[in-house]
């Protein structure tokens, strides 16, 4: 039997018809109903024109894109080695498990505004202030997901690699890693969405640069058009990341084709 | 143990497993003062019912378990306590593949190469020469689940190969495959072992398989009692009938005497 090929071409970066559509279709809305605001007794800024949201668009500010990006990418960075190395130990070791199992859990449960309180109360330094919220709040979620996929990995292959001794060093590289890469990756995924709507409220409280900033300084000019373009900006990070990472994910997972 | 030498013999004495059961707590005797000796490049079948402690006897063997009582010594070395010393010395066929899915054909043959460091160009020719021995020369690049059942598990036996090993064992290896390819497969296993010198330690139910490949057949009754120790050799071929029916009422004798025992 001969090997199937593999598709080269990754179709994560073009957008099927249904959603050009879709979008169309909520954009044709929200023109209407900017136009409609007035006699429905809604003030005019509130749902700004279309053309009005494209102009804010036009002057926003690169700088606080790149920023709030590189929070992010630096936070996650740290969030997934931490959690991995943790994931790590806890599966070697039963007694680290039984000890940090309670302490992950209720790190877990701390709703993200208590974080940024937290934060804001202990640490003076901005930069240090927010990684510290995005790391304690995507750490765990990378923890738990590498541990259990850890765990799944099947008794079949664990003996079979076993059977040939490897160092410990050699298990993790050889079997554990690559059996947990689609967990990672799906972990990634959702720890993106996360940190970008953490990073935007963390930003909020006594940040004086980045998307969330921008986002409150809109909102105290009552500037509509710029918290939505803001917005925009945020949304369209959200979904380059992703992209990349499904890109990233299918080139590295091409044996399940 | 030496590798210039051939495999060293293999003396198992008074064995004997004991496993809790997790629910209950109690007791279960796998394997019982098992004695047994192989010899260096014997190719010995180890038939048995389900449940008489085959795989026990497996795990044991490559070391994956501990004995609770006695020992088993490849000359003077244990497979449980000297573990990293097998790192190349042993290798084992399982009976479902067991292949990494991430990996293709050629990486899944070299995986034991890469355990025991040699370098990359070295594991690329040698894990290429066994796979090309069993016939998958123009499938070095597909992965596993682009295989076929009988094309999977020659990969497994030119994984374990790879490393020449001093001790080969297979767990029900062909067991799953239809007859023809598992014929196939046991005489090209067989062979290879033969090749190579290796002691080969076959885990198997089947009489058929056991009589087809074992230099000699050890038939193991419930709690891996050694019931019978018969060298296939002594056998005219054409008696391989009577040989078979002898194991076969050896095996219900054993389970008649097992049933009156309990009541």
């Amino acid at each position: 039997m001969p090997p199937k090929e593999h598709a080269e071409s990754v179709p994560v970066l073009t957008f099927p018809r249904q959603t050009l559509v879709s979008l169309l279709v909520f954009a044709v809305c929200w023109e209407a109903l900017s136009y409609l605001a007035p006699y429905l007794g809604i003030p005019p800024f509130a749902i700004p024109s279309l053309a009005r949201i494209a102009k804010a668009i036009t002057t926003i500010t690169p700088v606080d894109i790149a920023v709030t990006l590189a929070r992010v990418i630096a936070a996650l960075i740290a969030s997934f080695v931490l959690g991995l190395a943790l994931a790590m130990a806890m599966y070697r070791s039963d007694t680290l498990e039984k000890y940090l199992h309670p302490m992950i859990r209720i790190l877990m449960a701390v709703p993200v505004v208590s974080w940024i309180l937290f934060a804001v109360l202990w640490f003076p330094g901005v930069e240090f202030r927010i990684g510290f919220v995005l790391v304690v709040v995507c750490g765990p979620v990378f923890l738990v997901d590498t541990l259990d996929a850890m765990r799944s990995v099947p008794r079949e292959l664990r003996s079979m690699m076993r059977s040939f001794r490897p160092t410990s060093i050699q298990f993790f590289i050889k079997l554990m890693l690559p059996a947990i890469v689609p967990t990672i990756f799906t972990s990634w995924k959702v720890n993106i969405s996360l940190a970008i709507r953490v990073v935007t409220i963390a930003e909020l409280v006594g940040a004086v640069t980045g998307i969330g900033h921008q986002l409150s300084v809109a909102q105290e000019l009552f500037s509509v058009a710029d918290v939505f373009a803001w917005t925009v900006v945020l949304v369209a990070l959200l979904f380059l990341l992703e992209a990349i990472v499904a890109r990233v994910e299918h080139r590295l997972l091409r044996w399940r084709a | 143990m030496t590798g210039k030498n051939g495999p060293p013999p293999i003396h198992v004495r008074g064995l004997r497993k004991v496993f809790r059961q997790t629910t209950t707590g109690q007791a279960v005797v796998a394997i019982d003062r098992l004695d047994l000796t192989i010899a260096p490049k014997e190719v010995i079948a180890i038939v048995g019912q389900t449940g008489c402690g085959k795989s026990t006897f497996f795990d044991l063997m490559i070391g994956l378990e501990e004995p609770t009582e006695g020992s088993i010594m490849v000359g003077d070395k244990s497979p449980s306590s000297d573990f990293d010393y097998f790192r190349g010395k042993m290798a084992t066929v399982f009976q479902q593949d067991r292949l990494l899915p991430w990996r293709s054909a050629l990486d899944n043959a070299k995986l034991p190469l890469e355990l025991i460091g040699l370098p990359e160009e070295e594991q690329r020719e040698r894990a290429l020469t066994w796979l090309n021995k069993l016939g998958l020369g123009a499938f070095t690049n597909a992965y596993p689940h682009e295989l076929s059942g009988g094309m999977r598990q020659r990969v497994a036996i030119a994984r374990a190969f790879s490393v020449q090993p001093d001790i080969m064992l297979a767990d029900e290896a062909f067991g799953h495959l239809d007859e023809v390819t598992a014929a196939e497969l046991r005489d090209t296993f067989l062979a290879l072992a033969r090749e190579c010198g290796s002691t080969a330690i076959l885990i198997t139910h089947q009489l058929e398989e056991a009589i087809a490949v074992g230099d000699r057949i050890a038939v193991f009754g419930k709690s891996a009692k050694l019931l019978a120790d018969i060298h296939v050799a002594q056998w005219d071929a054409r008696d391989y009938g009577t040989l078979r029916e002898a194991i076969q009422l050896t095996l219900q004798t054993q389970q008649a005497d097992a049933r009156l025992a309990r009541g």
